[in-house]
């Protein structure tokens, strides 16, 4: 057995060698095709025109170069059915070779990943997408007290937290590497700036640095500047904000959407439509591939993608006529559509997004920039979507989205016989908040409310800002009394929750309203009924919940 | 005839996928080769060589794969070696054809040099199993 890193630098040598000649041999092709005679079937003349495609296809992915196989081979499986007819092309098959032809041009620059990568593909970088990140804190704080008050706080949100008084103690456990945020006090018996030093060790013994936030009193710059330095991504003052804490956190830990988004695409060369799907596929994206422009219909309607890439020349129907058509649907006038072609002639491509297309990509696309392009168009995109549906402060939905939700939630729940209930939760005495500690810290308690109810709450159920500082929730599979229960937890520990404004801590409560779906008939009087019953929480002190009682029988309302 | 497969005839027009194939069949695979251009060579060529096993690509100019099988056939000493062809055709039904008119097996091209050893060899011991 030979040697595998001579052998890796032999073949490697064979591979350059074979992308050196790659441009004449194309070169060749070309000028076999255009020799060609238009007016007579030149048979020996359009075998060898065939062969020097099949030798391309036959050899391309040996030489590292796989996508050129691929995309040779529909020119060469398309000149053999020439060959065999015997009959000099029309000018439509012309056109086809013409575009099989720059195709084949194209991806002779695509080049696989060096030897030894198994994926045989250029390498895309990894993607956030989909990753899930550790909602485990660990705080390192010698005050056993402030530590403790560290980890109720934080249990409020959501987040499991270790308390580790000890430096050793933290130590010992990071030997395991495991996926967490650290909260690091930086003084400690040992030293005044013992908690960075701790921090730095840990780094270096890991291959990706861990989120480290510091706490401290200490308010020198040389401290912060060493806390950077060991790799600290916050560096906090005691006492500690809790607010500005979550967001920060909230930030560190948060995943972004966890369906993938959804990719269709529309091209009618089957390697092609292959390769970017498995590009963004790698890049945690769904993608369909759609060959026949003529089938795009139900996949569009069923798959509901996140954005279109259209190749420009298609047999059939081109790429430009099915941007018209799918934005005739109500349901796809804003969904981002992207050409990809190699059209280079900026005229024809203003002309083609005249026609609805948002965007040009030049084919051959590198692999990372397709991922790039693709994902930041769908990013904003759905920004610009939860604008109309989110309220900008909460990130929840608004008023409109909300009652829209709650007629569609009550109108299959009757359909399907389950229970559901709607609750309005309205904060208690909230002028007083904004008066004494002015607007931005009663901002920051209507985003500690929404949070709380986002991660209190499960995934199915719905909130919504209703109001200024009223919320909205629709709870699915719910009945009223459950709730109840469910609520008047989050209550509990919402009027636990310390805030803080110009260094005075407060706390703040709710009061809530609930109504049972099974009792009423629609979402207006279920609507109403949770509003009267948030009425009766608050007309009897506040801070508390109160379950809707069922309509009378007879059914007529007496005011 | 459980011989260990030591002597391959590989016919191949390209001097480039000729290259790498005897780097991937001796290097790699540890296998005495012997190279031929065309069809003709090899009829020529492989009474001397005494291959166990031929490789012939399909597609050459002048004498194709098919043809030289027939040829190499007519000669005594080769009415039963094992024949693979190397194409880019690897459709089923042209894999049986190919099949019907004497090969043992199909090596699909573009080959991969890290493999190809392993193939030929898999389809060696197939034979002979």
């Amino acid at each position: 057995m030979a040697d595998p890193v001579e052998l890796q630098a032999k073949l490697k040598a064979l591979n350059d060698g074979y992308a050196m000649q790659l441009p004449e041999k194309l070169g060749q092709i070309d000028h076999a095709w255009e020799q060609l005679p238009r007016d007579r079937w030149d048979d020996e003349g359009f075998q060898t025109l065939h062969r020097m495609v099949h030798s391309l296809t036959g050899s391309g992915k040996t030489f590292g170069f796989a996508l050129l196989s691929d995309v040779a081979r529909n020119l060469e499986e398309y000149l053999k059915q020439i060959v065999q007819a015997k009959k000099v092309p029309d000018e439509n098959q012309r056109k086809c070779i013409q575009v099989l032809l720059s195709e084949v041009h194209q991806v002779s620059m695509r080049r696989d990943a060096p030897a030894g990568d198994q994926t045989g593909l250029v390498e895309v970088a990894p993607s956030d997408l989909g990753t899930t990140r550790s909602k485990h804190i660990f705080v390192v704080e010698d005050d056993h007290q402030q530590a403790e008050e560290l980890k109720i706080q934080l249990g409020y949100f959501g987040y499991d937290v270790s308390v580790f008084n000890k430096l050793a103690d933290f130590r010992s456990a990071m030997q395991a590497k495991p996926n967490v945020v650290v909260l690091m006090d930086i003084n400690f018996p040992e030293n005044s700036r013992e908690g960075i030093r701790a921090v730095k060790d840990m780094q270096q013994e890991r291959d990706t640095p861990i989120p480290v936030i510091f706490l401290t009193s200490n308010i020198e710059f040389g401290a912060r500047l060493e806390a950077v330095r060991a790799g600290g991504v916050g560096y906090m003052n005691k006492p500690v904000n809790i607010g500005n804490l979550i967001d920060r956190l909230d930030s560190l830990t948060t995943t972004l959407p966890s369906a993938p988004y959804r990719v269709l695409i529309v091209d009618d060369s089957e390697a092609l439509t292959t390769y970017y799907a498995t590009v963004l596929e790698q890049a945690g994206m769904s993608v369909k591939a759609i060959n026949n422009p003529l089938d795009v219909m139900p996949p569009l309607l069923e798959f509901n993608p996140d954005l279109i890439l259209l190749d420009i020349y298609m047999p059939e129907c081109d790429g430009m006529e099915l941007a018209g058509v799918i934005r005739q649907l109500d349901a796809f006038v804003s969904i981002p559509i992207v050409y990809l072609s190699a059209e280079k002639n900026l005229d024809k491509q203003l002309f083609a997004m005249g026609l609805g297309a948002d965007d040009f990509l030049t084919k051959p696309i590198e692999p990372h920039h397709l991922v790039s392009s693709v994902s930041s168009r769908i990013q904003r995109s759905l920004i610009l979507r939860s604008f109309m549906v989110r309220d900008s402060l909460t990130g929840l939905l608004n008023h409109t989205a909300i009652k829209d939700q709650l007629d569609r939630e009550v109108a299959q729940t009757k359909r399907r016989g389950t229970p559901l209930s709607f609750a309005m939760v309205d904060i208690d005495h909230f002028k007083k908040v904004n008066d004494t500690y002015g607007h931005p810290a009663g901002d920051r308690v209507i985003k500690s409310l929404s949070r709380l109810l986002k991660q209190r709450l499960r995934e199915t159920d719905m909130v919504g800002r209703y109001g200024g500082e009223e919320f909205a929730v629709i709870l699915s599979n719910t009945n009223g009394e459950t709730a109840k229960k469910v609520l008047d937890a989050i209550r509990e520990d919402f009027s636990q929750l310390r805030h803080m404004a110009e260094g005075k801590e407060f706390s703040v409560t709710f009061s809530c309203g609930i109504a049972d779906a099974s009792f009423f008939g629609d979402s207006t009087k279920l609507g109403d009924a949770a509003d009267k019953a948030l009425y009766q929480a608050k007309h009897a002190g506040r801070n508390q919940v109160m379950l809707g009682h069922a309509p009378p029988v007879s059914g007529v309302d007496f005011i | 005839m459980a011989d260990k497969l030591m002597r391959i005839l590989y016919v191949e027009d390209e001097p480039d996928i000729q290259t790498v194939a005897r780097l991937a069949l001796e290097t790699l695979g540890g296998f005495t080769v012997e190279i031929c251009s065309s069809g003709s060579e090899a009829l020529q060529r492989a009474p001397v060589f005494q291959p166990q096993l031929i490789l012939l690509d399909v597609m050459m100019p002048g004498m194709d794969g098919p043809t030289t099988l027939g040829k190499l056939r007519e000669l005594p000493q080769f009415a039963a070696t094992p024949v693979v062809f190397m194409t880019a055709k690897v459709q089923p039904s042209e894999v049986a054809g190919y099949k019907q008119i004497g090969a043992v097996d199909v090596i699909p091209k573009p080959f991969d040099p890290m493999t190809l050893s392993g193939q030929v060899q898999a389809i060696w011991e197939c034979c002979h199993g």
